[in-house]
């Protein structure tokens, strides 16, 4: 009876303490760390939220931006680093479910190392062609890719982003062979795209949609299973015949494994009141990215490990490789 | 005609609008989107004037302030920010020889020398002036030539880019002064040190040796600072009379009629060359400096005074960089396409807003586009009334003893490096390179090849890697028929090549001659 | 075989050094070698053709060109006249290098104002007088300065006090 006491006093006090760390949490400045160079999409969504943070958390929340390896340097600096809750990173679908593949030897797990708080953006791809390109819908490009193998070139932000692992899918899927040529961002690529020098891309829906929209490019499916609500006239690759077809662009915040609960589950609220707060809601609307239906860190882990199955092994079977 | 002064007119009204504003509960009218410009301008000076703190760490630092501002005073000040930080980094490259941005690189060369002569005045002058024309002509040209040029531009594809990217090495080589192999070394030296970090056609991590500050490269700001900053104090340090870095003896303040004589024919170069080189993202407006000052080297009858303090080498380059400030805007305003890295925070900033950047922009927000080309040119005056007093006090800053000044600019260098990524390795780094610099003028090699192949090499062979991938590994793409611009490139470069290696063989068979009589 | 010019030797010798680092490092070791040690010494990266350049093409190709220019200029050291190396100043050199080391590995854990005071004073003994009033005049200027514009003004995330100083009398 004496020990079942002592026992229930000693959980008691645990919790209290926890309690009391995430209370104090967070008590000196918190560092976002921003996987990549300043000005791209997660960084500007990265310093949206911060803003918010700063004044809820009533510390200062300074984004610091770590580019390289495709973001792993990035989130390998926070899966080694301290687990109190003072760093916080950028993870995206890129470095939590595609490079473990990828890139052979990373550096962390990213399951294991990291404790995933909330996932921010959801954006769709888009298919895109030239405007010269003699395809007005996906089926006409799928015969013209099997009239011109590879003589398609298909443009993409970076190895490894979704851009190029959504035109690796659609080659599997539709059997054909088209040639894919890597830019530092989506921006050039589309540059070249409007001049017709690169053939096709599947681009986010933030960076493709002013070009769109402005009939500079050609719009030929999303790649989500879902109709995009920014452009409701355009078919999904699902219904244009490719089953299954389902691939997002998303990013979200995590910090490392051992961060306790505590720290967690009050990060993770005031990241969610932030993110429905009028305001910021309108302007991650604005960057394509429609509300996620994942919420909790929960399920936020479990959508993790759901999509590092599929693009685990999405990445083997299209041999992409990063030497 | 009438159709640009329209518009031109609606631009101008949307500067100078009176809003009401309320600051700290008061309210008042004020004409918020000129003071918006000024405090970019200013800012602007102050960062560029500051070694190693950039627009690009300003502008992202100041993206959550811009949220609650209306998008057009956000984006007339970020864009103050940005041409404002060209004037404050000529004013250093002058003054310490401290290249503030990578296009100031050049003006270091001639600009710092009339410093040192004690000609500062009229050196800091000449970059204000030219940069002032310079800015007004390429406001000018995007008002009236911005779609026409965007349409250039997109004609430039990974084959083009190459191509002029060797001719602007080729360019880099004519900087140097002294021995012909020793500055293409320099500039071989330069592009492989660019090569470290994440290679974009493979995603392989090269030469970073497991060092994680090192995985997206060596920044500019770094090897700028060492290399020019470090190495310029430590040559300072070891003359071993006590003797003034900087003649006391100063001059006017402002240019003789002599210097007015020889600096408007290089500011009407520069401005054409940055006016035209400008719209082309990724680098356009790095090349249009020393473009400019290669240039005047070849075209000028005072070459020989290249490098000692030619106030030609002063002017073009200073105008150049201005006029393709300005104009590398238009990417951004007509095809919703960042130049750089200053661009595509601006486009992150106009998305915030629910500005979606592209051509509809001009038909659809005509005050927004006309407004920010409005204030590009009262942005110039700006800076050109605030600079040129400013001359003056740079000018008494210069007559302080050199051992007071001296661990001042190393302080200033040291936290600008610092402030790159908040990590001690990158001030490690800068002394690496304050050593290497110091180690090559030892040896009589000249650093600024060095930086220049530096910020090139890595676009160079980006493109050269795309372009082969575009022609399935056909290498006659670069001069083929139907890229008449990059043939065109590559033949100026060869061009170039041979006028340089001209008077060097020349030289070599006249001494082998002398040699055999 | 008389050196003429000494500056050109030296600088063909350090770009050979460079170039063949380059080469070395993008090829990574020989097979062979690693047999000899036992372990691979250095992983190179893939050559490709080309057609495909892989990411170590250009390293090489640049590196293996400024070996040879630095052949060349090793060449002309020996056929032109040069001039001597200049004496280096190991001094200067020394004391600069290690003022901007001591306060970028001292900012973190001493603050901004003892950091730029120790590069400050580090510096100022390095060059040719030193007189203690002036110096720590500057260094008291030079800090205030720096707090004002960069920390205050310019918001830049430096600490101003040494961290185990818990409440910071500047905030």
């Amino acid at each position: 009876m004496r020990t079942l006491l002592r026992l229930l006093i000693l959980v008691w006090l645990a919790a209290a303490a926890e309690f009391a760390a995430a209370q104090a949490w967070p008590s000196k400045p918190v560092r976002l760390i921003v996987p990549y160079g300043p000005g791209g999409p997660v960084d500007i969504s990265a310093r949206l939220l911060a803003a918010k943070l700063q004044d809820a958390l009533g510390q200062p929340v300074l984004p610091d931006n770590r580019p390289g390896a495709g973001g792993n340097i990035g989130v390998d600096l926070v899966a080694k680093g301290a687990a109190d809750g003072s760093t916080l990173v950028m993870s995206a679908i890129a470095t939590l479910a595609i490079n473990p593949t990828l890139y052979p030897g990373l550096p962390y797990d990213p399951l294991k190392d990291l404790r995933h708080v909330t996932l921010l953006v959801q954006v769709p791809n888009v298919l895109i062609v030239a405007n010269d390109l003699p395809a007005k819908n996906v089926k006409e490009l799928i015969a013209l890719a099997r009239q011109r193998p590879g003589k398609l070139d298909f443009g993409s932000g970076s190895t490894g982003s979704t851009g190029h692992l959504a035109g690796e899918m659609f080659k599997m899927m539709t059997g054909t062979y088209m040639v894919h040529i890597p830019y530092r961002g989506s921006a050039p690529a589309l540059a070249d795209m409007m001049a017709g020098r690169v053939h096709l891309m599947f681009d986010n829906l933030a960076s493709a949609l002013p070009s769109i929209k402005s009939d500079k490019v050609r719009a030929l499916a999303t790649t989500t299973r879902a109709r995009s609500s920014f452009l409701p006239d355009l078919p999904t690759l699902d219904e244009a015949g490719l089953k299954g077809f389902d691939m997002t662009t998303w990013w979200g915040v995590s910090v490392a494994a051992k961060t306790p609960q505590a720290v967690v589950d009050r990060l993770s609220a005031e990241i969610l009141k932030a993110m429905d707060a009028p305001d910021m809601k309108e302007r991650l609307r604005n960057m394509g990215s429609e509300a996620p239906a994942v919420r909790t860190p929960d399920q936020f882990a479990a959508f993790v490990a759901a999509e590092l199955k599929t693009y685990t092994a999405l990445v083997k079977r299209s041999g992409a490789k990063v030497d | 005609m009438e159709g640009i002064f329209g518009n031109l007119a609606i631009g101008f009204t949307e500067v100078f609008k009176l809003q009401a504003i309320t600051i700290a509960g008061v309210s008042m009218t004020l004409p918020f989107n000129i003071l918006m410009c000024l405090i970019g301008v200013i800012l602007g000076t102050l960062i560029g004037v500051l070694p190693g703190i950039g627009p690009v760490a300003t502008i992202a630092m100041l993206l959550p302030v811009t949220f609650n501002l209306a998008p057009i005073a956000a984006l007339i000040m970020l864009a103050g920010i940005y041409y404002g930080a060209q004037y404050g980094g000529s004013t250093t490259a002058i003054l310490v020889n401290l290249p503030g941005e990578s296009s100031s690189v050049v003006t270091c060369l001639d600009g710092y020398q009339m410093a040192r002569r004690g000609r500062a005045g009229p050196a800091l002058a000449t970059a204000a002036i030219g940069s002032f024309f310079a800015g007004c002509v390429a406001t000018l040209v995007v008002a009236m030539f911005a779609p026409p040029l965007a349409e250039v531009a997109l004609k430039f594809g990974p084959a083009e880019y190459f191509s002029l990217m060797v001719l602007g090495l080729v360019a880099a080589v004519v900087l140097a002064s002294g021995s012909l192999i020793k500055a293409i070394a320099m500039v071989i030296l330069g592009l492989l040190l660019g090569l470290v970090g994440t290679d974009v056609n493979s995603g392989v991590l090269r030469f970073a040796f497991g060092i994680s500050e090192m995985a997206d490269g060596i920044g500019f700001v770094t090897v700028a600072m060492g290399m020019f900053g470090i190495c310029e104090i430590i040559a300072n340090l070891e003359q071993k009379e006590h003797r003034e870095v900087f003649t006391s003896k100063v001059g006017s303040l402002m240019p003789g009629k002599e210097d007015w004589k020889r600096m408007w024919k290089p500011i009407l170069r520069g401005t054409a060359l940055g006016s035209a080189l400008g719209i082309l993202p990724g680098g356009g407006a790095l090349l249009a400096s020393f473009g400019a000052y290669t240039l005047e080297k070849k075209v000028s009858a005072y070459s020989h005074e290249f490098g000692k303090g030619a106030i030609e080498g002063v002017a073009a380059p200073e105008a150049a960089n201005n006029a393709g400030a300005q104009t590398s805007f238009i990417p951004l305003l007509t095809l919703g396409i960042p130049s750089n890295a200053v661009m595509a925070l601006m486009i992150g900033a106009m998305m915030i807003q629910g500005i979606a950047p592209g051509p509809q922009v001009m038909t659809e927000r005509p005050q927004l586009f006309w407004g920010m080309i409005a204030s590009m040119w009262v942005g110039n005056l700006m800076l050109v009334i605030l600079n040129l007093p400013l001359i003056g006090m740079w000018i008494k800053l210069l007559t302080v003893p050199y051992r007071y000044l001296y661990p001042s600019i190393l302080l200033f260098m040291a936290i600008g490096v610092f402030s790159i990524s908040n990590q001690p390795f990158d001030c490690f780094l800068m002394a690496c390179f304050g050593l290497l610099g110091y180690v090559c003028v030892k040896l009589g090699c000249e650093p600024a090849p060095l930086i220049l192949g530096f910020i090139l090499g890595p676009l160079m062979e980006e493109n050269l890697r795309r372009a082969m991938l575009l022609s399935r590994g056909d290498p006659w793409v670069f001069i083929s028929p139907s890229k008449p611009i990059s043939m065109g490139f590559l033949l100026a470069a060869l061009a170039l090549l041979v006028i340089i290696a001209l008077p060097a063989l020349r030289k070599k068979r006249q001494e082998v001659f002398v040699e055999e009589t | 075989m008389k050196i003429k010019s000494q500056q050109d030797w030296w600088a063909g010798l350090m770009f050979i050094g460079f170039g063949l680092f380059f080469v070395v490092f993008a090829l990574g070791t020989p097979e062979f070698i690693d047999r000899i040690v036992g372990v691979k010494l250095i992983g190179g990266y893939q050559m490709g053709s080309s057609v495909r350049m892989g990411p170590a093409y250009f390293p090489v190709l640049l590196g293996g060109l400024l070996a040879f220019l630095g052949l060349l200029v090793l060449l002309d050291a020996i056929v032109e006249e040069g001039p001597k190396v200049a004496k280096f100043h190991f001094r200067p050199l020394l004391f600069i290098a290690v003022s901007s080391l001591a306060f970028a590995y001292l900012l973190k854990p001493l603050g901004l104002v003892l950091a730029s005071a120790a590069l400050v004073f580090v510096s100022a003994y390095g060059g040719h007088e030193f007189k203690w009033k002036e110096v720590a005049i500057m260094t008291v200027v030079l800090a205030m300065f720096s707090v004002l514009v960069f920390v205050k003004g310019l918001t830049l995330p430096f600490p101003i006090c040494p961290s185990f100083i818990d409440n910071c009398p500047i905030r």
